[in-house]
């Protein structure tokens, strides 16, 4: 059985006036054990409300409008608040972006540590202190007894971001989910939390949800990727089949803006237009005002989610494609 | 060689730390006090910009980038040192001399939510810098100055009439581009323009901004910490480590061979999609706060190439065989990357 599974989920935004507005629309993948995940997209796609619905932290108006999560078989979309804090922080950790606005800036760094872990299992101070410092080291964190009593000002924003790795992995959960845990870093300091966290999750064998807009960090950590636009997802891979071998239009036209992509000092392939606000959602494919293979259908109705191979792609004209290979294969 | 359009010299910039405000013995009980003290923006940079060149600063937070924008613009003044405009002295000009050189030189913000007055239209905002510099032109002149101004960055002529909440950031960034261009400057400073901005629009502005280069014989002075950015445009890209320069070169010479080992540890860490075998050389110790001067090399603390000479000396620019210029004592004496 899979850790965790996700199928036909959607949240929806509730408004004083009007429809809600949907921000997640059926969205189904699943996740193994120890596997990688990288959620990209450009902000407004959804990641991250993706993330927070995963593990119900999402804040008023937003509330989850239909589909299921389950973590290792146990349906979690209706356990209560309570049953949550048994979940959360225990077998699903978060990662946030802000490693300032994570940390408590008034209490010191193994206050935070110990109040976790003694919120969750019954264990004696000493303990719970001994266990924080041994996670601190984990994440190499130099001298860690004395980083335990420093409050999180006095430490710089890549060692901030390690801390809050050791927090995510004081009670050994199943599963991080990490919401652009590098873009606040510098490059040499993203390489290090990025080797980090692969390492982590290779040996404790730690599930890892990685969602970021960088294909670069994508590139590095995930084992496969999960395109998202507009709330729905577009495209779900392998890693390495997504970025050299993209399938839907907007993976292509997200790969090719990337600087590297045109020669230097030529112009960069740039997508047409922006990505639609959520109460302006065009019929069917979001993404065909902005496509260049769009066609009559794309208007009228969403492209199911088709397996292309290697991976699963939403889209009319990878659709039409593979018919037509089939049709060839049935003449042959 | 045409003479450089800005050339920096030996300039220095020190922030004086807390003063004044001492906390109460009572309230200290042995927690951690803020030190007062210096912070050592800027330590000795040489500089020349070129006419039409776009020339990259990189780097990380904390090293002076911004600094460096700063004090070309005026928004500071130096501690030392110089900064010249094609022979013009502009380092130490009152408001008023600086007047025709805040015409030449202007700047475009990182982040397009704070740098647009909010209570302004775009066309208010587009016209408060036209008529402080054209005084004379007439109302129609400066009408239609606007109107084809917004058309060339791409926003239509409805846009005049709304408020910078209206548009999304890569609209906004295109404003805060127009407003540059409004007084027809020579050189462009742009800190960080891009940061702020998804995948697809970055490549937007960066189009933008390049076909402005193109067509109007721009000069850029680009900072910023994406090297993909950098890679694409750059004509020259100047490193810079803790308030130092540690590495000129012109594009090419800088991403086939790197040669100051920061430079070195900072190319292999970008997460690249065409390199996904090279490992990324991990830069051991903590990033050195500003706050002292350094005795040595600035870098010293993280290199792996370091020896003694590194911690008394500070290495200066030293001209390499294919042009570029380096500031590093391993590099000068041979000690090479292994």
């Amino acid at each position: 059985m899979s850790l965790l599974s996700v199928s036909h989920l959607s949240v929806k935004f509730r408004q004083r006036h009007g429809d809600d507005l949907v921000a997640l629309q059926d969205v189904n993948f699943s996740l193994e054990r120890g596997e990688r995940l990288a959620i990209v997209g450009e902000s407004g796609a959804g990641k991250s409300v993706l993330g927070y619905a995963l593990v119900n932290l999402l804040m008023k108006p937003g509330y989850i409008a239909g589909g299921s999560v389950q973590l290792a078989g146990r349906e979690l979309t209706t356990l209560s608040a309570k049953q949550w804090q048994g979940i959360r922080g225990q077998r699903i950790a978060m990662i946030f972006q802000d490693p300032m606005v994570t940390l408590n800036p008034v209490l010191s760094i193994g206050e935070q540590m110990v109040e976790a872990i003694r919120s969750h299992t019954r264990i004696a101070r000493r303990d719970a202190k001994k266990l924080a410092i041994e996670k601190l080291a984990h994440v190499r964190i130099s001298a860690p007894a004395q980083r335990f009593d420093q409050y999180p000002h006095e430490l710089s924003g890549g060692m901030r971001q390690r801390v809050i790795i050791a927090i995510a992995l004081l009670l050994s959960p199943d599963l991080i989910i990490a919401d652009e845990p590098t873009t606040a870093l510098d490059v040499t300091i993203q390489a290090e939390i990025l080797g980090l966290l692969k390492q982590i999750c290779e040996d404790s064998g730690v599930a890892l949800i990685l969602i970021t807009h960088d294909f670069g960090v994508v590139s590095r950590i995930a084992e496969r990727t999960l395109v998202m636009y507009a709330g729905r997802i577009v495209e779900l891979g392998p890693t390495l089949e997504i970025i050299n071998d993209p399938q839907h239009p907007y993976t292509q036209g997200l790969l090719n803006a990337l600087p590297q992509m045109a020669l230097p000092g030529q112009r960069l392939n740039q997508i047409q237009g922006n990505m639609p606000p959520l109460n302006e959602q065009p019929s069917g494919c979001a993404f065909h005002p902005r496509c260049p293979y769009a066609q009559e259908k794309c208007r009228q109705q969403a492209p199911k989610f088709i397996f292309s191979g290697v991976s699963s792609v939403a889209c009319y004209a990878i659709e039409d494609m593979l018919q037509a290979c089939a049709i060839d294969e049935d003449l042959d | 060689m045409t003479k450089p359009l800005v050339s920096i010299q030996a300039l220095e910039k020190v922030y004086e730390g807390r003063s004044g405000w001492r906390w109460p013995r009572w309230w200290r009980r042995g927690a951690s006090v803020p030190k007062s003290g210096q912070v050592f923006a800027i330590n000795g940079v040489n500089l020349t910009i070129e006419q039409g060149e776009t020339l990259c600063v990189v780097g990380e937070t904390g090293c002076g980038k911004s600094t460096l924008a700063r004090l070309i613009m005026g928004l500071e003044t130096p501690d030392f040192g110089r900064i010249t405009y094609l022979d013009e002295r502009i380092d130490d000009l009152n408001d008023r001399q600086r007047m025709p050189y805040r015409q030449k030189i202007q700047m475009v913000f990182q982040n397009p939510f704070a740098s647009l007055n909010p209570r302004m239209t775009v066309y208010q905002i587009l016209r408060e810098a036209i008529v402080l510099h054209h005084a004379h032109w007439s109302r129609q002149q400066v009408d239609h100055f606007i109107d084809e101004l917004l058309s060339s960055v791409g926003l239509s002529k409805d846009a005049e009439d709304r408020y910078p909440h209206e548009f999304s950031g890569g609209q906004r960034q295109r404003i805060s581009i127009a407003r540059a261009l409004s007084v027809e400057p020579e050189l462009i400073v742009a800190d960080e323009p891009l940061a702020a901005l998804d995948v697809s629009v970055q490549a937007q502005v960066l189009n933008l901004m390049m076909d402005k280069q193109q067509e109007l014989g721009l000069t850029y002075l680009f900072i910023t910490h994406d090297l993909a950015v950098v890679e694409h445009f750059a004509t020259r890209v100047a490193v810079m480590y803790l308030g130092r320069v540690c590495e000129i070169a012109t594009r090419e010479q800088l991403f086939t061979m790197p040669k100051h080992p920061y430079t070195q540890a900072l190319l292999s860490s970008i997460p690249r999609l065409d390199r996904l075998a090279l490992e990324p050389i991990h830069l051991t110790g903590e990033v050195p706060t500003p706050l002292e001067k350094p005795t040595g090399c600035s870098f010293c603390g993280r290199c792996p190439l370091v020896n003694q000479r590194c911690y008394e000396q500070v290495p200066t620019m030293q001209r390499q065989s294919d042009g570029s210029h380096v500031a590093c004592h391993a590099v000068e004496e041979g000690r090479a990357w292994k």
